[in-house]
């Protein structure tokens, strides 16, 4: 790169507008990073504890579910959870860490009353419910896991983003920066220190031209008086003789 | 409907040979280190031999051995309702229409959720007073108004008229579910208990009859009592009672449900049954599922009816035991089968399931 470019003045300048907005870039990204990856260990260890929960809640809403399939009969279970056509519903909005839009998941009609569930109250049993309890606290697992996760992921991709940015500037961007800023300050050292022998052997050369000239002046003043000195004088004599 | 003089002596005495074909405890402890298709082969040796092979072609595993158990089940209590006759058959079928009121909750559920009928048939239990035309046009029909329609003439159809009004209102299946297990809890002790014009027996075959479906009343009141205590939803209690026990009476319930402590202890001071519940009143107050309190409560309900048919061989009573005898053959097995299918040990199985 360092060869590709003019080594102008100009160019030099803006190089080092270059070095320095690259610089500081770097630096902030660096913060950016580090502050991500914090922000990152927080949100890991909130999702171990809820990849936890969720590993217990399934755990027990398939217990659940097999104890109310195995007294009440498949039948039964089905029948109970078919009795609900209303859906949970979710909502999702978007929080902003250190740059990073992550979602905000908020669910509602997750967690019932015995009466909401749809089924008769009389006619059913505890096995029932629970199991109908469990599931519903499994869904709110899976909605916060669905948050935490996907928030995670998003924090990960960007972290990866950033430290691939400041990589670049530290390892290839600056480095041929720094480069180019050296070789255009070594070409302009070299253009001028050519200029300035330039210079000096003009004036030499000038000099030489100058003195060759007076030289050349001096003889011809020398060869006219000895002319003169050679010539008859004319009439009325040479006075002196 | 009852025709004829009663015949509990006919009837006891078929009821008898059907009651030796039952499981005995050995057969439960063979099951319980079998897996679901060794269960389903031991079956097709036993009385549910036709039902496994019937329905072997359609389902396999745990299912197949659930339906072939419901069908059975159903077979033997349409026998007994054939049977039966005059008073006898009205004292059956009373008992025997919890199966109706499954039936039209499914059929109900079934049209609510628009599932196709062909499904809502195979799960249904015929094996109460609802004749087969009924329940096939039953689940020809598209909306719940034309269900309730079908029904007209039987005793559900004014509690489901009524509660088809609030259902319209809340677009939930609750008060149609809640109005058909109230008729048919309501109808268990009628004219046999408190009815006009006769006295409730303190002796003798019928009293333990009414003393038993007190019991199941009782039992069904306290259950959910507990879990309306438990839950904690603004629910009327009211709304939820059951005439006919001597547990509680409407006021108890209203003041009880609000104190979890006080509801328990209730129970527990009742004299008829606070000694057979001891053990699961203790673990309910410290425990948070109900499920194990349910459990006793099936197996009290259950050793009631085994003191009744030993009390009195020839009545009512007798061919109430065989039903709950049934009822907990079915209900092991396919325990069993379920609890094999996903993992449970066997001594799981047998202390959380099986009632022996």
């Amino acid at each position: 790169m360092a060869k590709d470019v003019k080594p102008t003045r100009k160019n030099l300048m803006e190089i080092e507008d270059r070095i320095e907005l690259s610089e500081r870039g770097h630096g902030t990204l660096e913060k950016k990073r580090d502050g991500l990856i914090m922000e990152f260990m927080d949100i890991l260890d909130k999702a171990q504890d809820v990849r936890g929960d969720l590993a217990d809640d399934y755990d027990q809403a398939q217990r659940k579910i097999n104890m109310a399939r195995a007294m009440e009969g498949d039948v039964a279970v089905r029948g109970a959870a078919a009795a609900l056509q209303e859906h949970p519903e979710i909502t999702t909005e978007s929080k902003n860490i250190m740059g990073v839009v992550v979602p905000q998941i908020e669910s509602s009609r997750v967690s019932k009353d015995l009466s909401e569930r749809g089924y008769g109250i009389m006619g059913t049993s505890a096995r029932i419910d629970e199991a109908a309890e469990a599931y519903e606290d499994l869904l709110e697992s899976i909605i916060l896991a669905a948050e935490v996760e996907t928030a995670m992921k998003k924090m990960l991709r960007e972290i990866e983003t950033t430290k691939r940015r400041v990589n670049a500037l530290e390892f290839k961007l600056l480095p041929d920066l720094y480069d180019s800023q050296e070789y255009i300050e070594q070409k302009l050292e070299e253009q001028e220190r050519e200029e300035t022998f330039r210079l000096k052997k003009i004036k030499e050369k000038k000099e030489q031209e100058e003195k060759e000239a007076r030289e050349a002046e001096a003889d011809e003043d020398d060869i006219e008086i000895d002319e003169a000195d050679m010539e008859p004088p004319a009439t009325g004599g040479v006075p002196g003789n | 409907m009852s025709i004829g003089a009663s015949n509990p002596e006919y009837v006891n005495a078929r009821v008898r040979s059907r009651r030796a074909s039952l499981f005995a405890d050995e057969d439960y402890r063979k099951l319980i280190r079998m897996g679901p298709s060794e269960i389903a082969r031991f079956m097709e040796e036993t009385e549910y031999e036709r039902e496994v092979n019937a329905l072997g072609t359609r389902f396999s595993g745990v299912d197949l051995i659930e339906y072939a158990l419901n069908r059975n089940l159903a077979k033997h209590f349409e026998d007994l309702l054939d049977w039966s006759e005059g008073r006898l058959y009205d004292l059956v079928s009373r008992y025997l229409r919890k199966f109706d009121v499954m039936n039209l909750k499914t059929i109900i559920r079934g049209i609510y959720t628009e599932t196709d009928p062909e499904e809502v048939q195979t799960d249904l239990i015929r094996a109460g007073e609802l004749d087969d035309r009924t329940i096939d046009r039953l689940l020809e029909v598209d909306t719940i108004e034309d269900a309730i329609e079908v029904v007209s003439g039987t005793i559900f159809y004014e509690s489901l008229s009524a509660a088809h009004e609030e259902y319209e209102e809340t677009g939930a299946l609750v008060p149609l579910e809640n109005a058909l297990d109230r008729e048919f809890y309501e109808h268990l002790l009628e004219d046999v208990s408190r009815s006009p014009g006769r006295t409730q027996p303190q002796e003798g075959p019928e009293a333990r009859y009414i003393e038993f479906l007190q019991a199941e009343i009782d039992f069904r009141n306290a259950r959910n009592a507990l879990r309306l205590a438990r839950s904690g939803a603004d629910l009327d209690p009211a709304a939820y009672y059951i005439e006919g026990g001597v547990l509680f009476d409407a006021s108890d319930l209203n003041r009880l449900v609000g104190d979890y402590d006080a509801l328990v202890d209730h129970i527990a001071e009742n004299k008829r049954y606070g000694d057979r519940l001891s053990g699961a009143l203790g673990r309910l107050r410290e425990a948070d599922s109900l499920i194990q309190f349910e459990h006793a409560l099936d197996a009290a309900l259950l050793q009631y009816a085994d003191t009744l048919s030993s009390i009195y061989p020839a009545s009512v009573s007798a061919v109430l035991s065989y039903i709950l005898a049934k009822e907990r053959e079915v209900e092991n097995i396919r325990a069993i089968a379920r609890g094999r299918e996903v993992g449970l040990s066997e001594s799981e199985i047998e202390e959380e399931l099986v009632i022996l």
